[in-house]
Parts: structure tokens; C-alpha cells; sequence
């Protein structure tokens, strides 16, 4: 109960401090827009070799559709910086850093679209290592643009199955690829069929007539037939529609990547330091020595502080969460969910602060204390691909924190392996929280 | 542990309320107090006397539970509540509280049954009412010091433990609080056991003294017993009971 009342307390004391709240909300929000600002530059349009093996120069026929390698270069371009260089340039410009990635486009793709899809050509990507977020943009770009591409020429490619399959059933020009003719049509052959039958008749060839029929029967069913396929061709080609209004004018939304960065930056630093500055002050304000009198026990004392500083960041996180939904075009739903990754996270980072606020002799050696320990593994937190910096990471809050605060944001559905990083940020809260009870207890006891 | 000196039967007017007894405390390698016994009476002043070091703040916050002792023991008469109010030398209370808020909090830490009530009610026990609604950082340093002393009064102690009460106070101050705390004495039957460097204060505020040094009680008596003489129908002079205080914690006059 006392814990509660302290709670209290620390709430009056957060109100009355107006520059206190505004630092502590003020710099983590802005080191958070750094944060964003800087993740985002991977979504800008980045420098990408275009590095073009097939040089037979030729075009390929899909549909009604003449692609060209400069063509395909030119959509892709869409997304990304397109610098055409020969392959060893390209390989320097992407040691020397001026560009991500290479895009090297085979030097049998024009042929291979001209087999019609039956032997897919392979564009190969590399990006830098020494750019993960960057190279990470740049792949996700070119996989969504090769994807779109693609849907656009398989809607080729049924097109002209299509009408391969109309030019049979009904007769008349045909082409395919640079092959072109005339077919007869199976309703013209039916039309032939039928008067030979007749002429059968007439002359009383009653075989013949037999014939005739079995033969009109083929026609007839193939043409039925064919005519389901073309049916079912074009559904293929559009297998589900999407009518897309565009919305108001609006600044560019933040990406997943970005947003979850600028979240756990802000979270981690308000919850860190706001729990560092709260234990710290106790002992600055010489209240630890009432405290310390049986009025609350060290995990009490600890638990308030940890409750203050995830109040803190799920009061934060939420504004945040909601601006976003509010004003971006980035998906925020799972409340439940966020509530709970917002709690923990909040609670460990807490954790990890009362730990510093305990082991600190004053309220400004902690709050420094806490700002040059957090901002590095917060750093490693944010380095992806890294497996050094992963592992350490997810030895503190900041790691799972990140991890699960993507997951909610980019994952369609929600899985497994989230209940296992709650269950981490669960465990890391008691560890740090269980150390700082610790400390408390031993201050106190000497 | 050495066997309690007060038993629940010793409920008389004049037996001790609180008995400390064989209190050690040990820092690593530095013993801090070294066996150290008292008693203390009901509205009896006690004053703890000695050099920086004696040991004099560890010995009042173990008897406050603000740190353990080593060994040792510690005894209640049995009628008395054993509630201890702690005044440390630095004023433990939250700056950016008023005096009231800051009452009212402890007193509902203390268990206070209505603590907006306990407040108001240790706030004109101290004479604070006029500066109730202040912050605490607004407030004069006699002012927070009777701050300090309120809120070790929230939980209604029968004994008070000041760690140099007076060091940062003003002549005046220093005065007006020694008036308030001899009231208390008087008019409720508060025991007071303070630290002090001041042999005069100690001579003038206290009805005994207990000189440590090095860690141990080298002297437990009244200004008489002190100065070691037999003064007939007057008070020995400051300057004798300092010399005798001297010759007792080792330091040349």
C-alpha cells in the first residue's frame, strides 16, 4: 500500500516539474526523430549498380506488350537510384560505398521471357554489407518491384493465351511471339463439317455421315471447351481486383523499421531514465532513510519505480501509436497486444534504470550513468544482421523490446515467437528488477 | 547476544523504556561501534557525545532500523509502543512537496487512520500551519528542520532520535527548536536520545550523557558525574565539563 502512496507521490512530483517532463519526454523524442529520420534515408531512393549482361539488344513480344531490357531498367527505376556500369565498375562503386547494391540482369533474359515463362529468368541483387538497413531497403524494393512486374506480365501472358484460344475457337489472324498465321477456327471447320455431313446425306454414304457426325461432335466440344479455358485464363489474370482511392495529401509515413526504432528509442531513454532519476532522487532527497525504516521494502520500493516508469512509457507509447494510426498510412491495430508489449518493455527498461538509480550515489551520476549505458546497447539493439550486437541486445530490454514492437507492426499474423519475446522482457524485468531490489537492500543494511 | 536488561515486568515509571544492549557494528575492517549499552527513560534527554568517528550517527540509526547492527540487542518496556521518530541530520522529506503533502504522506506510511487529519494536527504541533501550503524547498532551514522533526513525529513515537538537530541552525533557531522539543518532553512524555558536538549544548538540553569514542561508551552519567567534582548547589561551567569531555575521547585541551 505504501508502494501506491509512493506512486502517488512520484506523479505529484512529475507534474510539478515541467522542465523535468519536458526533458524527459523532449530528448527521446528527439533523438527518436534522428532515429526515424535516419532509418528512413533507406527508403529514399538509393544508389543501385545496373549492371545489363544481355546485350542481343532484342525485344520480346508478351500480349499486346514489346519489353526490352532498358524497359524492364526503366520500371525498376521507379524505385531505386538506377546507375548502369559495366560489372567490374559496378563492383568498385559498391566497395568504394556509392552505391548499395548491383543489379545484374542475365545475359539470356530476353530470350528466356520469349519462352514464354517456361524457363524464368534470374536478375541477381547484391546489396553491402557494410549497409544492412540500407541494402535490407533496397531488397525489399526490388522484390516488390520485380513482384508488380511480374504481375504485369503474366496478365500479358494470359492475354495472349487468350487470344490464341478465341483466334481457334473463331478463326482468323494469330501470333505467337514473332510467329504469325492464319487458323481456320473450329466454328468456321464446324460450319465445313456439317455441309460435307450434308453432301454425305445426299449421296446416301451413310458411313460417311456417321463420320461426319462423330467429327462435329469433337469440334463441337473442343470449342466448348476451349471456351471454359479462355474463361478461366482471364480470371487467372485478375484474381482479385482492388479499386484503390487515394487518400489526402499527407506527410510520408514512416516505415515499420523506422517507427519501431523511433519507439524503442523513445521508450527505452523515458523509461530508463525517468526510473534512474526516480530511485536516485529518493536517496538525494535523504527519504531513503525513512523509507528504509520498514515503511517499504527495497522490492516495494523498486516494483513503484518500475510501475512508474512503464505507466510512463505506455502513457508515451500509446500517444505515439495513436499519432501514427492518426496521420500515416503505417497499420496500428493489436491494442491488446501493444498494451501488453508497452507494459513489459516499460517494466524492463525500468528495471534496468532503478538497477543504475540504486548503484548511483546521487541523481545526476545516474541519470549520466544511465543515458552512456543505454545509448550504445540501445545502438546494438538497432544494428540488424549483426549477431555479436543480437546477442548482447537481448541480454537487456532493448533487444526483445525492438523485436516485438516490429513483430506487432509488420508480422500479418501474430507469431508464436511473441509470447516467447513477452516472456523475455518478462524475465529480463525480473532479473534487473531482482538486482536493484538487491542493491536497495544492501545500502540500506550498511 | 547478551541477555535483554529490561524485562516486560519492569513496567514501573522509572524503569527504561528502551535498553540497548552490547551493540556492535562492524564496516569490514572498521568497527564502528563496539559493544555500546544504554537505557533510556521516559521524557529523559540523552545526549550523545563525542569526536567525528565515535560512532555516535551508527549507533542512532541502528536504534532508528535504518541500518543493522552487527550484534546486539535492543528491548521495549512492555507498555510502551515501540515507535521510533527519526530525525536525521539532513532533513529527509520530498523539497518539491508542501509541508502539508509531505505530513500527510508520511502519516499514511505510518499507518495514520486519517492522515489529512494527522497532518493538519502535526502541523500546529510544530507551529507549521503558516507555512503548510509551502513547498518544501521555499521553506527557511529552521523551518525544514521543524519539518523534519513533524514528520518524525507522524508515527506517534515514544522516543525521538535527533542526529545533531542544531548543526545548520542559527542561534535563534537553535533556541526556538530546543523549546519545542522540551515541551514535547514535558507535555507528552517524548524521551530524546540526540547526537551532538556541542559539550554545551549536551550540558544544557541533556539530563545525561553518553561519551563514545572509538566506538565505545567511555562515559554514561549527568554533568556532575562528567566533571568529576562535587559541586555544592551550583552547575559545573562549560568549560569544565569540555575539559573533562576532552580528557575522556583522548584529545589534549
Amino acid at each position: 500500500m505504501n508502494a501506491v502512496r509512493l506512486f502517488g507521490k512520484d506523479l505529484t512530483l512529475l507534474r510539478r516539474s515541467p522542465l523535468l517532463v519536458a526533458l524527459l519526454v523532449g530528448y527521446p523524442l528527439l533523438v527518436a526523430l534522428l532515429v526515424a529520420t535516419a532509418l528512413q534515408s533507406g527508403e529514399r531512393k538509393p544508389s543501385v549498380a545496373f549492371v545489363n549482361l544481355d546485350r542481343s539488344g532484342r525485344t520480346v513480344l508478351v500480349g499486346q506488350r514489346r519489353i526490352s531490357v532498358e524497359q524492364y531498367a526503366q520500371r525498376l527505376a521507379s524505385e531505386v537510384d538506377l546507375k548502369r556500369l559495366g560489372p567490374a565498375e559496378a563492383q568498385t562503386a559498391l566497395d568504394d560505398g556509392r552505391v548499395s547494391a548491383i543489379l545484374t540482369i542475365p545475359p539470356d533474359f530476353i530470350t528466356k521471357l520469349q519462352a514464354g515463362g517456361l524457363a524464368a529468368p534470374t536478375i541477381t541483387l547484391v546489396t553491402s554489407r557494410r549497409d544492412a538497413i540500407q541494402g535490407d531497403a533496397i531488397a525489399r524494393r526490388l522484390q516488390s518491384a520485380v513482384y508488380r512486374l511480374n504481375q504485369q506480365l503474366a496478365a500479358s501472358y494470359v492475354q495472349q493465351v487468350a487470344a490464341l484460344v478465341t483466334g481457334t475457337i473463331a478463326g482468323g489472324p494469330l501470333q505467337i511471339g514473332p510467329i504469325s498465321g492464319h487458323a481456320l477456327g473450329l466454328v468456321p471447320s464446324e460450319k465445313i463439317v456439317r455441309s460435307m455431313r450434308d453432301d454425305f446425306a445426299r449421296a446416301g454414304q451413310a458411313a460417311k455421315v456417321r463420320q461426319a457426325n462423330q467429327l462435329l461432335n469433337f469440334i463441337h466440344e473442343t470449342a466448348l471447351n476451349l471456351g471454359f479455358a479462355r474463361q478461366a485464363a482471364t480470371s487467372l489474370k485478375n484474381p482479385v481486383q482492388l479499386d484503390v482511392t487515394e487518400g489526402a495529401p499527407g506527410r510520408e509515413p514512416l516505415t515499420a523499421f523506422g517507427f519501431a526504432g523511433a519507439l524503442l528509442v523513445t521508450l527505452a531513454l523515458i523509461g530508463v531514465l525517468l526510473a534512474a532519476a526516480a530511485l536516485s532522487s529518493e536517496r538525494e532527497d535523504n527519504a531513503l532513510v525513512r523509507l528504509a525504516r520498514g515503511l517499504v521494502s527495497p522490492g516495494a520500493l523498486v516494483g513503484e519505480k518500475m510501475a512508474f516508469a512503464a505507466a510512463a512509457c505506455v502513457l508515451v507509447g500509446l500517444v505515439l501509436l495513436g499519432a501514427v494510426a492518426l496521420f500515416t498510412s503505417l497499420a496500428v491495430g493489436r491494442w491488446g497486444l501493444w498494451l501488453a508489449a508497452l507494459l513489459l518493455a516499460g517494466l524492463a527498461f525500468g528495471a534496468f534504470g532503478v538497477l543504475i538509480g540504486a548503484l548511483a550515489r546521487e541523481t545526476r551520476s545516474a541519470l549520466l550513468a544511465a543515458l552512456m549505458l543505454a545509448l550504445p546497447l540501445l545502438f546494438l539493439g538497432l544494428v540488424p544482421g549483426n549477431e555479436a550486437a543480437h546477442a548482447i541486445s537481448q541480454l537487456f530490454a532493448f533487444g526483445p523490446a525492438f523485436s516485438a514492437f516490429q513483430t506487432l507492426l509488420v508480422e500479418p499474423t501474430i507469431p508464436g515467437h511473441l509470447a516467447l519475446t513477452f516472456g523475455q522482457l518478462a524475465l529480463v524485468a525480473a532479473v534487473f528488477g531482482g538486482l536493484a531490489a538487491l542493491s536497495v537492500a544492501r545500502r540500506q543494511r550498511t | 547476544m547478551p541477555p535483554p536488561p529490561a524485562t516486560t515486568d519492569a513496567a514501573g515509571a522509572d524503569a527504561p523504556i528502551l535498553v540497548a544492549t552490547g551493540i556492535r557494528k562492524r564496516f569490514r575492517r572498521v568497527v564502528a561501534l563496539d559493544g555500546v549499552d544504554l537505557a533510556l527513560r521516559s521524557g529523559e534527554a540523552l545526549a550523545l557525545l563525542g569526536p567525528n568517528g565515535a560512532g555516535k550517527t551508527s549507533l542512532l540509526t541502528i536504534l532508528a532500523s535504518v541500518s543493522r547492527a552487527s550484534a546486539g540487542s535492543l528491548t521495549w518496556r512492555a507498555d510502551v509502543a515501540p515507535r521510533v521518530g527519526w530525525v536525521p541530520q539532513r532533513p529527509a522529506l520530498y523539497p518539491r512537496l508542501t509541508a502539508r503533502e509531505n505530513l500527510r504522506l508520511f502519516a499514511a506510511m505510518e499507518g495514520a487512520a486519517d492522515p489529512a487529519a494527522a497532518a493538519q494536527r502535526l502541523l500546529v504541533r510544530t507551529d507549521l500551519v503558516d507555512f503548510a501550503d509551502r513547498q518544501a524547498h521555499e521553506l527557511s532551514t529552521g523551518t525544514v528542520q521543524r519539518l523534519n522533526l513533524a514528520i518524525a513525529l507522524a508515527g506517534e513515537p515514544s522516543v525521538l532520535l535527533l542526529d545533531e538537530p542544531t548543526a545548520t541552525l542559527s542561534p535563534d533557531q537553535r533556541r526556538r527548536l530546543w523549546d519545542w522539543l522540551s515541551a514535547l518532553r514535558r507535555d507528552e512524555g517524548l524521551a530524546l536520545l540526540f547526537s551532538t558536538q556541542s559539550v554545551e549544548e549536551a550540558a544544557r538540553e541533556a539530563d545525561r550523557m553518553l561519551v563514545l569514542a572509538n566506538g565505545r561508551a567511555v562515559f554514561d552519567g549527568d554533568l556532575n558525574h562528567l566533571v568529576g567534582a562535587d559541586v555544592n548547589g551550583g552547575r559545573p561551567s562549560v568549560e569544565a565539563a569540555e575539559e573533562a569531555f576532552l580528557r575522556l575521547v583522548g584529545t589534549p585541551a
